[in-house]
């Protein structure tokens, strides 16, 4: 061993030069500072960046973005399938097929039914629309249905008396 | 009577006076001044064993403060096994390997200036005397090509290197900074040295 560092002394003489090479000067001064204002800057911020911000809460999120990390490959797959999701629903939404017209086919009688219900309370109001397609009307109601003919019961059978103002005896 | 003398020392209570294991355990509560006072007492030899295996002085300077930043990330991790400069020394040595791995082959140099004690030095003034490449070539060319030669290295060997032949450190305290055994650093910095003297084999040939 002694032959093999005896061997060696003209390398480890070289290799002093090393010891010389210094950084600018006044280097060290501030570095320290830099160090610490760094890490006031990191606490400041949040010391964790957000991916490990979710670890304690979404653990399954965590291990499924591993997956990506250990195959880069998949990362590439995912992206287009999402693209091919995004524009098969951008597609299917544009085109007018027949779900939207049963869509309108189930709301038309809704629609009568509600208008029915509307002649029978305010027939002004729901009166056939003029050529301007405006529907407006500021009269009064003029005829005033009784309540319990909207529930089926007929009209005769009232739960109120007409008042009458006439002097008793006359 | 016996009169005690006044010896200027630090104070116990500032962070410049107080031991390690104080100032470690005041940092991990949160005391940055206490930490503050452990950079600054390890940032040279820190910053000096990345920057001899990086050669260069811009990625030592961000290698070595985010060594000094993870390590106060990880005090709570720090179980005090081992002192926490030798601790501290093995996440730098680890950053660096990494970031070196990562880099791969592509040496930038960004060498430092060598100081006015560089023609003094009586080990480089022999050199200097006795070889005659050494006359011909500046010591600013030689810096080079001893920094080219050490580059060659693989990052262990060259860790080895650089922390023994130039840091001073001893066989055991490279053993627990580069978690491995001592026949291996042994073994490594031989094998590292052979290499080395191969490529500078006109200033270094062996006796």
């Amino acid at each position: 061993m002694n032959q093999n560092e005896n061997n060696f002394e003209d390398l480890k003489r070289l290799l002093k030069l090393k010891q010389h090479e210094v950084p600018p000067p006044g280097y060290f001064n501030h570095f320290s500072g830099q160090v610490i204002s760094r890490i006031r800057a990191g606490e400041a911020g949040g010391s964790q960046n957000y991916t490990e911000s979710l670890q304690p809460n979404a653990p399954w999120l965590m291990s499924f973005f591993r997956i990506f990390e250990t195959r880069p490959g998949l990362i590439g797959g995912f992206a287009t399938s999402l693209c091919l999701l995004l524009l098969l629903v951008v597609v299917f939404s544009d085109r007018p097929d027949g779900t939207s017209k049963n869509l309108l086919a189930v709301s038309e009688p809704t629609a009568a039914a509600a208008s029915s219900v509307a002649s029978m309370t305010a027939p002004a109001l729901v009166a056939a629309p003029d050529s301007s397609g405006i529907v407006a009307s500021t009269n009064p109601v003029t005829s005033l249905q009784p309540v319990a003919t909207l529930f089926g019961q007929p009209a005769s059978a009232t739960l109120f008396q007409p008042a009458s103002f006439a002097p008793v005896g006359r | 009577m016996i009169m005690s003398e006044t010896v200027p020392i630090a104070d116990a209570n500032t962070p410049a006076g107080m031991l390690e294991g104080d100032l470690v355990r005041r940092a991990r509560k949160g005391d940055l001044g206490a930490y503050d006072e452990l950079v600054k007492r390890y940032q040279q030899r820190i910053y000096a064993t990345i920057y001899h295996m990086t050669a260069n002085h811009d990625d030592a300077n961000d290698l070595a403060q985010d060594s000094f930043i993870k390590a106060y990330q990880a005090l709570k991790s720090f179980k005090g096994g081992s002192s926490f400069y030798t601790w501290l020394y093995r996440i730098a040595v680890n950053k660096t390997i990494n970031f070196l791995k990562q880099r791969k082959n592509k040496h930038h140099f960004s060498l430092n200036d060598l100081d006015f004690n560089t023609e003094h030095n009586p080990d480089l003034v022999a050199l200097i005397s006795d070889k005659t490449p050494f006359r011909e070539a500046g010591l600013t060319e030689l810096q080079k090509k001893l920094n080219e030669a050490l580059m060659k290295l693989s990052e262990p060997h060259r860790m080895v290197v650089v922390l023994h032949d130039v840091q001073g450190q001893s066989h055991e305290e490279i053993a627990e900074v580069m978690d491995c055994n001592i026949g291996t650093v042994r073994s490594r910095l031989f094998y590292a040295r052979r290499q080395l003297q191969g490529y500078l084999a006109e200033y270094a040939k062996p006796a």
